[in-house]
C-alpha cells in the first residue's frame, strides 16, 4: 500500500519540479554520504514515491528528471540495486513501524512557477498508512495536532494554515479524537514579494505529527520545494489543492446563524437556518487552558460540557459541521464570527415580555386549579363564611381579612421560591448545572414527575404531621388580621398533600430558570390559589357559583396524574435524544424501583398503619433498593476476560495458533447466558486458568440472529443459545467439547483439564 | 409542606451527588484499590495524611517516552518521594493493547528507566482509569493529605513528544505540589492532558 489504496502507483498527476532533501537518517549514513548533502530533484509524484519506497522510477519520469547530480544518481542506483530501502527516513524520521512507513509527507505547490506579487498555495501532502490517523488542530481527548512550520525566503509571507474538515472518531474508553485518515493536504497561501530573484526560490517546511492506530508513533519531516520565477502557471497539483480547499470550512454566514448561551458548566451552541433532519455537529477548538467534554446534539442545540477553564467563556471557536459523509460542509467560527443573540430557555431576560407573561398566566391558572383539589375546595366556603361573620357584615373588613389570608398563602409560595433559588445557587456554586441539556437533571426531573404522578393516582398519600404544624396551628388560632394571615399559611401547609405534586414539579422545572422568573412564577401560583378568597370576599353571594365538593375532585386529581405522565413522556424523549435507547431503558428501571417503593409506602406506611407494618415497610424498601443495586451491578459490570468476536475465520485462525479455544455462544436477551457468563465464566478461577493456558476466548453474539452462528448451533444439535465449545490445544482435527447449557466454574475448569 | 420540601430537596441532593462521581478539583478524590507489580495492594483511603500523585503511564507511548528519556519524570519522582509524596503510576492498558506487559517486564523497564515512583499499579480492566476519567498517558492527578484533588491534567505546558521541550516547559505537577505544600491553591488547578489515548478495553 503506497498511497492508502487510492490510486494505482504510476498514474498520479504530473507535477512541478520539486527539490527534495531527505531528513538525516540512518539510511543515508550507511551510504557514507554526509547528512544533508543528499539532494535530488524529482519530476513528479510518481517519481517521488518510487524513490521513497525504493522502486525504480518510471521511464517517463526519468526522462524529464532535471539536473540529477551524477554522484547522487549513481548512489541511488546502487542503493536500489542493493535493495536498501533508500528513503525510509526520507520524509519521516525513523518512523518505521513493522517495516512500514506510516506517513509520507511531501511539499507541493499549486503553481509551477511564480510571478512577482503573486499569491499561490503551498501545502504538505500526508499519505497515511491504512488504519492509522494523524490529528486535526484540536486533537480531541488524546493525540497531538499536526504542526507545520514554514521557512520562507525573505519577502515571502505565509497566510494561516488551512485545515480540511477532519473526522470525529471514538476510541475505547469513551475517548474521542479529531483526525485524518488515508490522505490529507494541509496548506497555506503564500504571497510572493514584488521583486523575485533570478534563481528559483526555496520554500521549506518542517512538519511534526503523531500518527496513531491503537498505538502512537511520532514523526517529522523537513521538506523543501524549489519554485522558479516566471509567468503565473498552475501546477499539476492544482486540482489536489482545489479538492482539499473545498473541504476547508467556510466562514459561517447566511442562512446559517449561530449563537451561544452559557449555563453553569455547559456552553450551548444554538444553530438556526438548517433543516431539522440534517446531521449537525460541532468540532470545538477550545483554548489551550480549557478542558472540555464531548459535544452532544439535541435538535439544533449543541452542548459543549466545560470541565475546566482559565476564565469563563461565553463562546468557543470551532467548526459547525452540517450534513454527513461526503456531503459534509464545515462552517468556521472564530473570533470574527458575528454571533446570533440567543434567546436561551434559561438565561433569557430577553425571552421577551410575552413569554414571561404567558408563563405567569399559566402559573395563575395553575394556582387557581389548586383550589379544586380535594383538600382545598371544601375549605373555601368555610373560610369565607368565617371572614364575613368575623367582620360582622362590614364588607370592607371582610375584604381586608381575606386579603391578610391571601397574603399568608402568597407568603408561603414566596418562601418556597426563595428556598428553590437558594438551593439552585448553592448547587451552581459547587458546579451543578441545573438544565435540560444535562441528562442527569432530566433523569432527576423524570423521577420526581413520576413519583408525583403516582401520588395523584392515589398509589400513596403524602401527609403533614400534626407535630410539625402545631406551632402554626397556635398562631392561626388568633383573631384579626394577624390571625387571618397565619390561617392562610396554615391552610396552604395543610393543603400540601394535594398540591405537592404540582408544586414539586413546578419547583423542579424552576431549577432551570433564572431566579427572578422563579420568584415571579411562584408568586403567581400563590396569587392564583388566593384569587377565590379575594373575589368571594368582595361579594360572598358569588359562593353559589363555586362547584360543590364531591367525588369528582378525586377523579380530577387522577386525571391530573395523566397530565404528569404525559410530561414524563416528553422528558423520556429528550433523554433518548441525548443518551440513546439504553438510557431510556435505564430510566425505565429507575421508575420501576420508584413505583415499587411508592406502592410499599402507600400500602404499608400510612398514618393509620401499625408500627410493625411501618418497620416492615422500611425493611422492604431497603431490600428493594439493595436488589436494584445488585441488578445494576450485574447488568453493567464489564467482563474482565478478553473476548474476541466470533467468526468462522476467527475460529480457524485461533485454532491454527495452536492455543486452546473457548467459544461462548450468547445473546443479549438470553438471561441464562448472562448468568453463566457472570457466575461461571467470568470468575477469578476461570480467568486465571484461561490466562495460564493462554486460552483464546471467542464470543459468538447471536443477539440479532447471525446466520453463520445459527448454522453452527444447528451443527451441534442446538436450537439456540447458550452453547459453549472448548477446542483442545494444538489439534485442529479434534472435536470440541460441548458443555451443558447450565454451567458452573467447575464445569469449565473440568472441561479445560480434560483437553 | 415542610416535609414535601425536604423530600424534594433530599431527592435532588442525593441524585445530583450520585451522578457527579467523576473527580473534580477541590473535591475528594474517588477511592480505589489496585495491586502493584509486586502484587501488593494500594488503597487511596489508606494514604490520607500524605500527598499522592497519580501518573497514568504506559511505557510505549512516545509522550511518556519524552518524560522518561529526558529524565524529567524520574527526577520529579525522586524529588517528591524524598519529600514524602506517594507517587503511584497507573497502567490502564487492556490486555492485548500497547503497554500491557507482565509485571516482571514492567519492573524491568522501571529499572532501566531508573524510575523512582512509589509503585506501579496495574489496572488492566481500566476501571480506575475510567473512575478518574484519565484520557491520556501521561495524565496527572495531585491529591492533598486530606484526600482532596488539587490538580488534574497535563504534566506540563509543552504539548509535544520532543524531550528538549522539558527544559523550557512549566511543570504543572511541580507547581501544584509546591503550592499545596505552601498551603496555597494550585495556580493552574486543571489543564487539558496531552498524550496517547489510554488503551482501554473496547466495550
Amino acid at each position: 500500500m503506497v498511497n492508502g489504496g487510492r490510486e494505482p502507483v504510476g498514474t498520479g498527476p504530473r507535477g512541478p519540479v520539486c527539490r527534495y532533501r531527505p531528513y538525516p537518517t540512518r539510511g543515508t549514513e550507511t551510504l557514507g554520504v554526509q547528512t544533508g548533502d543528499l539532494r535530488y530533484f524529482l519530476e513528479d509524484q510518481d517519481g517521488f514515491r518510487a524513490l521513497i519506497i525504493g522502486y525504480p522510477m518510471p521511464e517517463a519520469a526519468k526522462k524529464k528528471t532535471l539536473r540529477i547530480d551524477s554522484l547522487i544518481r549513481t548512489l541511488l542506483r546502487s542503493a536500489l540495486l542493493l535493495g536498501v530501502v533508500f528513503g525510509t527516513g526520507g520524509s519521516a524520521q525513523a518512523q518505521l513501524y513493522s517495516g512500514k512507513e506510516l506517513v509520507k509527507a511531501a511539499l507541493l505547490s499549486d503553481a509551477s512557477s511564480i510571478a512577482p506579487g503573486q499569491k499561490f498555495r503551498v501545502g504538505v501532502l500526508y499519505r497515511i498508512e491504512p488504519g492509522w490517523h494523524i490529528y486535526w488542530k484540536y486533537s480531541g481527548d488524546a493525540g497531538m495536532p499536526t504542526k507545520i512550520q514554514w521557512q520562507l525566503p525573505p519577502g515571502f509571507k505565509a497566510g494561516e494554515l488551512q485545515w480540511p474538515l477532519p473526522m470525529r472518531e471514538k476510541e475505547p474508553g469513551d475517548l474521542e479524537v479529531f483526525d485524518y485518515t488515508s490522505e490529507v493536504l494541509l496548506f497555506a497561501e503564500i504571497e510572493a514579494p514584488a521583486t523575485l530573484p533570478a534563481q528559483p526560490v526555496s520554500i521549506q517546511a518542517k512538519s511534526d505529527w503523531l500518527v496513531c492506530q491503537s498505538l502512537c508513533v511520532p514523526g517529522r519531516a523537513q521538506i523543501s520545494l524549489n519554485l522558479p520565477a516566471g509567468s503565473n502557471t498552475p501546477s499539476d497539483f492544482a486540482p489536489a489543492f482545489q479538492k482539499y480547499a473545498s473541504r476547508v470550512p467556510k466562514q459561517l454566514g447566511s442562512p446559517i446563524k449561530l449563537g451561544f448561551s452559557r449555563t453553569g458548566k455547559s456552553l450551548v451552541a444554538v444553530v438556526d437556518g438548517i433543516a431539522k433532519d440534517v446531521s449537525l455537529d460541532f468540532f470545538p477548538i477550545p483554548p489551550e487552558d480549557a478542558v472540555i467534554g464531548h459535544v452532544a446534539r439535541d435538535g439544533n442545540r449543541l452542548t459543549i460540557p466545560i470541565e475546566s477553564e482559565a476564565k469563563p467563556s461565553a463562546r468557543m471557536d470551532g467548526v459547525i459541521v452540517v450534513g454527513s459523509d461526503n456531503s459534509r460542509q464545515g462552517y468556521e467560527i472564530n473570533e470574527g464570527t458575528v454571533l446570533n443573540r440567543v434567546q436561551s430557555q434559561k438565561d433569557s431576560p430577553a425571552a421577551g415580555l410575552p413569554g414571561i407573561l404567558q408563563m405567569l398566566g399559566f402559573a395563575l391558572i395553575g394556582g387557581l386549579i389548586l383550589n379544586v383539589m380535594p383538600c382545598v375546595l371544601p375549605v373555601i366556603s368555610l373560610k369565607i363564611f368565617g371572614f364575613v361573620s368575623e367582620a360582622r357584615m362590614d364588607a370592607k373588613k371582610a375584604f381586608r381579612l381575606s386579603m391578610a389570608f391571601s397574603l399568608g398563602i402568597i407568603g408561603c409560595f414566596a418562601v418556597l421560591a426563595v428556598l428553590v433559588i437558594l438551593l439552585r445557587t448553592a448547587g451552581a456554586q459547587i458546579g451543578w448545572g441545573f438544565q435540560f441539556q444535562d441528562y442527569r437533571f432530566v433523569i432527576l426531573v423524570s423521577c420526581l414527575v413520576f413519583a408525583f404522578a403516582l401520588n395523584l393516582f392515589g398509589v400513596y398519600e403524602l401527609s403533614v404531621s400534626a407535630q410539625a404544624t402545631q406551632g402554626l396551628a397556635d398562631l392561626a388560632r388568633g383573631q384579626g388580621y394577624g390571625g387571618a394571615f397565619f390561617q392562610g399559611v396554615f391552610a396552604t401547609v395543610l393543603a400540601t398533600p394535594c398540591t405537592a405534586p404540582f408544586l414539586g414539579t413546578a419547583s423542579a422545572f424552576a431549577f432551570a430558570q433564572p431566579g427572578w422568573v422563579t420568584f415571579l412564577v411562584f408568586l403567581f401560583i400563590g396569587l392564583g390559589m388566593a384569587l377565590p378568597y379575594l373575589l368571594l370576599a368582595i361579594n360572598p353571594r358569588w359562593l353559589r357559583y363555586l362547584p360543590k365538593p364531591g367525588a369528582w375532585m378525586l377523579r380530577l386529581k387522577q386525571c391530573m396524574g395523566f397530565l404528569l405522565v404525559g410530561t414524563l413522556l416528553w422528558l423520556i424523549w429528550i433523554l433518548g435524544q441525548m443518551r440513546g435507547p439504553d438510557a431510556v431503558v435505564g430510566l425505565g428501571a429507575i421508575l420501576l424501583v420508584i413505583a415499587i417503593l411508592a406502592w410499599i409506602k402507600g400500602a404499608f406506611w400510612t398514618p393509620i398503619s401499625s408500627r410493625r407494618s411501618r418497620v416492615l415497610a422500611i425493611v422492604a424498601m431497603g431490600l428493594v433498593l439493595c436488589l436494584a443495586a445488585a441488578c445494576y451491578g450485574f447488568v453493567t459490570k464489564p467482563s474482565q476476560l478478553v473476548w474476541r468476536p466470533f467468526s468462522k475465520s476467527a475460529l480457524d485462525e485461533a485454532l491454527a495458533s495452536g492455543k486452546p479455544v473457548f467459544v461462548d455462544f450468547t445473546a443479549d436477551w438470553c438471561l441464562t447466558c448472562k448468568t453463566n457468563e457472570r457466575f461461571a465464566i467470568d470468575t477469578p478461577k476461570v480467568r486465571q486458568e484461561f490466562l495460564k493456558r493462554d486460552v483464546v476466548a471467542l464470543k459468538a453474539d447471536w443477539t440479532t440472529g447471525n446466520p453463520e452462528i445459527t448454522q453452527i448451533l444447528k451443527q451441534f444439535g442446538r436450537a439456540g443459545v447458550p452453547m459453549y465449545l472448548i477446542y483442545p490445544s494444538g489439534n485442529k482435527e479434534t472435536q470440541p467439547l460441548l458443555l451443558p447449557e447450565l454451567i458452573t466454574s467447575q464445569t469449565v475448569l473440568d472441561a479445560l483439564n480434560k483437553t | 409542606m415542610i416535609k414535601t420540601l425536604l423530600f424534594t430537596c433530599g431527592l435532588l441532593v442525593a441524585a445530583a451527588g450520585l451522578s457527579f462521581a467523576e473527580p473534580e478539583v477541590g473535591k475528594p478524590a474517588p477511592n480505589f484499590s489496585l495491586p502493584d507489580t509486586q502484587g501488593k495492594n494500594h488503597t487511596l483511603a489508606d494514604l490520607k495524611g500524605k500527598y499522592v500523585v497519580l501518573e497514568w503511564y504506559q511505557p510505549d507511548c512516545p509522550f511518556v517516552g519524552k518524560h522518561y528519556r529526558s529524565g524529567n519524570m524520574q527526577g520529579l519522582q525522586r524529588e517528591y518521594t524524598a519529600k514524602g509524596v506517594t507517587w503511584l503510576s497507573i497502567d490502564s492498558s487492556a490486555p492485548g493493547e500497547q503497554g500491557n506487559y507482565p509485571a516482571a517486564k514492567l519492573d524491568e523497564i522501571a529499572k532501566q528507566d531508573g524510575a523512582a515512583r512509589t509503585a506501579l499499579l496495574l489496572d488492566p480492566s481500566g476501571e480506575v482509569g475510567r473512575l478518574y476519567g484519565a484520557k491520556t498517558t501521561p495524565d496527572m492527578y495531585v491529591i492533598d493529605p486530606k484526600g482532596i484533588l488539587v490538580y488534574e491534567g497535563a504534566i506540563d505546558n509543552k504539548r509535544s513528544t520532543n524531550p528538549a521541550d522539558v527544559k523550557t516547559a512549566t511543570n504543572y505537577v511541580r507547581e501544584a505540589l509546591e503550592a499545596a505544600m505552601a498551603g496555597k491553591p494550585a495556580p493552574t488547578p486543571a489543564t487539558r492532558p496531552y498524550g496517547c489515548s489510554v488503551k482501554y478495553v473496547s466495550k
